[in-house]
C-alpha cells in the first residue's frame, strides 16, 4: 500500500516537465508565436507520444499513472499541443480495436487524430447521430475518432475533419476544438480494426477521465505557483500582498483545494490498469467530479490575487482559467458525475 | 505506486478482521453510562494490547512491532469498518516520549502507557494561550531537585480520566516566550491538581481544565532539555492531526452510510439533489482518505510528518461538518425535536474539529509558511 512514484515515474515526470516548461506558454501571445511543431517532435522523440501503445504482450507500455504524469506536466505548462486528443485518447482507441499501425504512426508524430464529442462534450460522439458533434483537441489532426454502433458491438470510426467542420470558439485557447453542425453522411464514416467490449469502453473512459483531472491538477498547480510568486514581489501600503493573511488564506485554501483534487486523481490514474474497469470508473468519476468542484475556483482565486492585472487578455491567468474550465466540463461536468456515483452508491439501498 | 495491500499486509488485515470479529464487545455502542463507556475504552486498550495490536509502528526495544506505519492505517481501517470500539490514541504522546525522553523514562513509562495500564492527557492550552500557544504562562520554578509548578490549563481532553499529562510549562520567564517552555511528564493524582470537566456544546464532558497550585515534579520527569517544551509541543501535534491516525474515515464511512439510509428512509432517493449531495459526501470522504494515504506512503518513505498535515487537517474538518450539514438537512424537525437521536450532538461534536490541534486559520497560515508567502 504505496502511493509514491517510483524512480522510472520520477524521471518521466521530468523529462515531461522539462518539455512542458520549456515549451509552455508565458505569455498568451506565445500561442501564435511559438514553434509548437518542434514541442510535439520532441514530445514524439521522447517517446511520451507512444505511452499507450502496446507492447508485444498487448499492454501499454505506459499505465495510468505515467499518462498522468505527463497529461499533468502538459496541463501545467498549459502546452498547446494534442497531447491528450491525439497520443491518449485516440491512440487508446485505436489500440483498443487493434488497429496498432495506426497508433504507431501517431506516436511516430507523424500524422494526429483527435476524438469527435457529443454536443454537451460528455462523451465520445457515436453513431447514428444526426445532431451537432465537436472535434475535440484536433491541432493538426486531419481525423478525428468516434463510435459507431453495430451488431457486433460498438466500433470506432474515423470522420476526415476536412470536410463539414468550422472551427467553433472555443473558451480554451490553448487546444483547437471544431464544430459540425451534422447530420454527418455515414458515407464519411471508415470503420477501424475489430468491435470493443464493454469493458473496452468502460476502460477508455476511466483512462480519459484521469487524464483530463491530471491536466487540470497541472493547471491549477502551475496558476498557484504564479500567484504565489507574485504575492511575495507584489507591494501595496508599503509591504508585500503576501504578508495580508487575506491573501494568505486565499492562497491556503486554493493549495488545498488543488492538492485533494491531485489525490483524488493519483488513484484514478492508476485504477485505470490495476482495477476492475467498474471500480476504476468511479475512481475516475470521483476524481473527476472533486476537480471539476474545485478547478475554477482555484483559478479565479489567482486571477483574484492579481488584482487589475489578471483580468487582461495579455495575462496569463484567464488562459489558466480557461482550459481548467473546459477540463472541468469534458466527459462530465461534476453535477453529472455526483449522479453517476450516486447511482452506483444508492443502489439496493 | 500501487494502492493495495502487500501480501504480507493483506495476511495482516485478514487475520486482523477474524480477531476483531471474535473480539469486540457486543453492546459496546449502546452504552450511555459515561463511567461505564470509560471503562469499556480501557478494557478494549489492554485486549488490544495483548493480542499485540497496539504500537504496531512503535520500535520493538519499546514494547512496540516495528512495522511501517501502513499496518497501523490497516488497523484503524478494519476497526472502523466492523465498527470497534474507539481505538487508543498513545500515538502521539508516545511519539514525544521516545523522541525526546532518556531511555530511564523510556523504560519506566512507555510500556504502560502502551498496554493501556496508564492513561494519558495533553496540558498545553491555557485560558489565556490557544492559537498563541507559546505565551502560555503556567511556571514551573526549579526548587532543588523538584520543579513546582503553578497555573491553569484548559481543553485537557481526558483529563478527568487521566493518569497521567504531558504538561507545557514556562520555566524561564526571561527568555523570547518560544524559548522558555519546558516539558514534563507529570502525574495528575499529584497533591496540587484538580480537574474539573468541561461539558461542550454537545452536552458531552469532553475535555477538562485542570487547575495547579503549588504540584511537585522530580527534575527527572522533565522531558528533554530545559527550553525544549516548544519543539516536543510541535513534533506532539503534527503527529496529532493526522485524521488516519484517529480511525476517523473509517469512521466517516460509517456515518455515511446511515446518513444514505436516512435519506431512503425519507424517501429521497429519488431526488437528484439529494442524490448529488449524498454523492458529493462519498467524493470527500474519498479525498481524504487518499490524501492521508499519500501522506501516510510520504511517512513510511522516511519524512517526518510536516505542514502536509494541515491540508489533511483542513479536509477532515471540512468532510466531517459537510457531513454533518447534510444530515441535519435530511433530518430537518427530527433532528431539532430529539426525534432523531444523537444526530444533534454529532452536529455539535463536528465544530470542534476545526478548533482543536491548531484552528482552521491556524492551519491556514502554517500552509502560507510552507508556502513560504511573507510574513
Ligand atoms: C473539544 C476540544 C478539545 C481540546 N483538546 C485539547 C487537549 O487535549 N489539549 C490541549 O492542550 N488543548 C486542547 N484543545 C484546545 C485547542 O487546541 C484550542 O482551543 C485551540 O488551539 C484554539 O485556541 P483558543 O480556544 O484559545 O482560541 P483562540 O486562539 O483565542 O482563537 C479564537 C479565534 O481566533 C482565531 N485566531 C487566533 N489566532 C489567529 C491568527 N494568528 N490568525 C487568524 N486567526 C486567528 C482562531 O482561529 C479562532 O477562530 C481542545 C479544544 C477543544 C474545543
Amino acid at each position: 500500500m504505496l502511493t509514491l512514484l517510483t524512480d522510472e515515474q520520477q524521471m518521466l515526470k521530468e523529462v515531461a516537465g522539462e518539455i512542458a516548461g520549456s515549451a509552455g506558454l508565458a505569455n498568451p501571445s506565445d500561442l501564435t508565436s511559438r514553434n509548437w511543431a518542434a514541442t510535439w517532435q520532441s514530445l514524439a522523440q521522447s517517446g511520451l507520444l507512444a505511452l499507450r501503445t502496446r507492447d508485444e504482450d498487448g499492454s501499454p507500455v505506459g499505465s495510468g499513472v505515467e499518462v498522468a504524469v505527463v497529461a499533468e506536466a502538459m496541463g501545467a505548462g498549459l502546452v498547446p499541443v494534442p497531447y491528450l486528443g491525439s497520443a491518449i485518447l485516440a491512440t487508446e482507441l485505436l489500440c483498443l480495436a487493434g488497429a496498432d499501425d495506426d497508433a504507431a504512426r501517431l506516436a511516430e508524430g507523424t500524422a494526429r487524430a483527435g476524438v469527435l464529442l457529443n454536443r454537451d462534450l460528455s462523451g465520445l460522439a457515436r453513431f447514428p447521430a444526426d445532431g451537432m458533434v465537436y472535434g475535440w483537441d484536433v491541432d493538426g489532426a486531419e481525423e478525428a475518432l468516434a463510435l459507431t454502433d453495430s451488431p457486433e458491438g460498438p466500433r470506432v470510426v474515423r470522420v476526415s475533419l476536412a470536410d463539414g467542420f468550422v472551427p467553433a470558439v472555443s473558451a480554451d485557447l490553448t487546444r483547437r476544438l471544431l464544430r459540425s453542425d451534422g447530420p454527418i453522411d455515414p458515407a464519411r464514416l471508415t470503420t477501424v480494426g475489430r468491435p470493443l467490449t464493454p469493458e473496452d469502453l468502460l476502460r477508455w473512459e476511466a483512462l480519459a477521465l484521469a487524464a483530463v483531472c491530471a491536466d487540470v491538477v497541472g493547471v491549477m498547480r502551475s496558476a498557484l505557483a504564479k500567484a504565489i510568486a507574485y504575492a511575495k514581489e507584489r507591494v501595496q501600503y508599503g509591504v508585500l500582498i503576501g504578508s495580508f493573511q487575506a491573501i494568505q488564506h486565499m492562497c491556503a485554501e486554493a493549495y488545498v483545494a488543488a492538492e485533494a483534487a491531485a489525490s483524488a486523481t493519483s488513484y484514478a490514474a492508476w485504477a485505470v490498469d490495476a482495477l476492475d474497469p467498474a471500480d476504476a470508473l468511479l475512481a475516475g468519476w470521483t476524481a473527476k467530479a472533486q476537480c471539476a468542484a474545485v478547478a475554477r475556483d482555484v483559478t479565479e482565486t489567482v486571477m483574484q490575487v492579481f488584482g487589475g492585472i489578471g483580468q487582461t487578455y495579455e495575462h496569463i491567468a484567464h488562459v489558466h482559467t480557461r482550459r481548467a474550465l473546459m477540463d472541468s466540463l469534458v466527459f462530465g461536468d461534476e453535477n453529472a458525475l455526483l449522479l453517476r456515483i450516486a447511482d452506483v452508491r444508492l443502489t439496493g439501498e | 505506486m500501487d494502492y493495495r495491500d502487500t501480501p504480507e499486509e493483506a495476511g495482516f488485515r485478514a487475520d486482523l478482521r477474524q480477531w476483531l470479529a471474535d473480539h469486540i464487545p457486543a453492546g459496546w455502542d449502546k452504552i450511555e453510562d459515561e463511567q461505564e463507556a470509560v471503562a469499556l475504552r480501557k478494557g478494549w486498550h489492554r485486549t488490544l494490547y495483548q493480542a499485540g495490536y497496539v504500537g504496531l509502528s512503535w520500535p520493538v526495544e519499546y514494547g512496540g512491532r516495528g512495522l511501517s506505519p501502513v499496518y497501523d492505517a490497516i488497523l484503524n481501517e478494519e476497526s472502523g469498518n466492523l465498527n470497534a470500539p474507539p481505538l487508543p490514541s498513545v500515538g502521539y504522546i508516545g511519539r514525544a516520549i521516545f523522541t525526546y525522553a532518556s531511555e530511564e523514562q523510556k523504560q519506566r513509562f512507555l510500556p504502560p502507557l502502551l498496554s493501556g495500564d496508564t492513561q494519558w492527557c495533553q496540558g498545553f492550552s491555557e485560558p489565556e494561550a490557544g492559537s498563541d500557544l507559546a505565551s502560555l504562562r503556567t511556571s514551573a520554578r526549579l526548587d532543588g531537585d523538584h520543579y513546582v509548578v503553578n497555573g491553569q490549563k484548559m481543553w485537557t481532553s481526558g483529563g478527568q480520566y487521566a493518569d497521567w499529562c504531558l504538561l507545557l510549562a514556562r520555566t524561564d520567564p526571561d527568555v523570547p516566550k518560544h524559548k522558555g517552555i519546558s516539558a514534563f511528564l507529570v502525574s495528575v493524582k499529584e497533591p496540587g491538581v484538580t480537574v474539573r470537566p468541561i461539558v461542550i456544546a454537545s452536552g458531552e464532558a469532553e475535555t477538562a481544565e485542570v487547575f495547579w497550585d503549588d504540584v511537585r515534579i522530580p527534575v527527572h520527569q522533565r522531558l528533554g532539555a530545559p527550553g525544549e517544551g516548544w519543539r516536543i509541543a510541535m513534533t506532539t501535534v503534527s503527529y496529532e492531526r493526522g485524521p488516519a491516525d484517529i480511525g476517523f474515515i473509517a469512521a466517516y464511512r460509517r456515518t455515511l452510510r446511515k446518513v444514505e439510509h436516512l435519506a431512503a428512509e425519507r424517501g429521497l432517493l429519488e431526488q437528484p439533489e439529494w442524490r448529488k449531495k449524498l454523492a458529493r459526501a462519498y467524493v470527500q470522504g474519498e479525498v481524504l482518505r487518499l490524501n492521508c494515504m499519500e501522506q501516510l506512503s510520504s511517512r513510511v518513505s522516511g519524512r517526518p510528518p510536516g505542514p502536509e498535515g494541515s491540508v489533511a487537517k483542513l479536509l477532515w474538518a471540512d468532510a466531517e461538518q459537510s457531513l454533518q450539514h447534510l444530515a441535519m438537512d435530511i433530518l430537518g424537525a427530527d433532528e431539532l425535536t430529539g426525534s432523531a437521536e444523537g444526530w444533534l450532538s454529532s452536529y455539535f461534536t463536528s465544530r470542534p474539529v476545526s478548533v482543536y490541534g491548531g484552528s482552521a486559520q491556524i492551519q491556514k497560515n502554517i500552509i502560507a509558511r510552507m508556502l513560504d508567502l511573507p510574513r
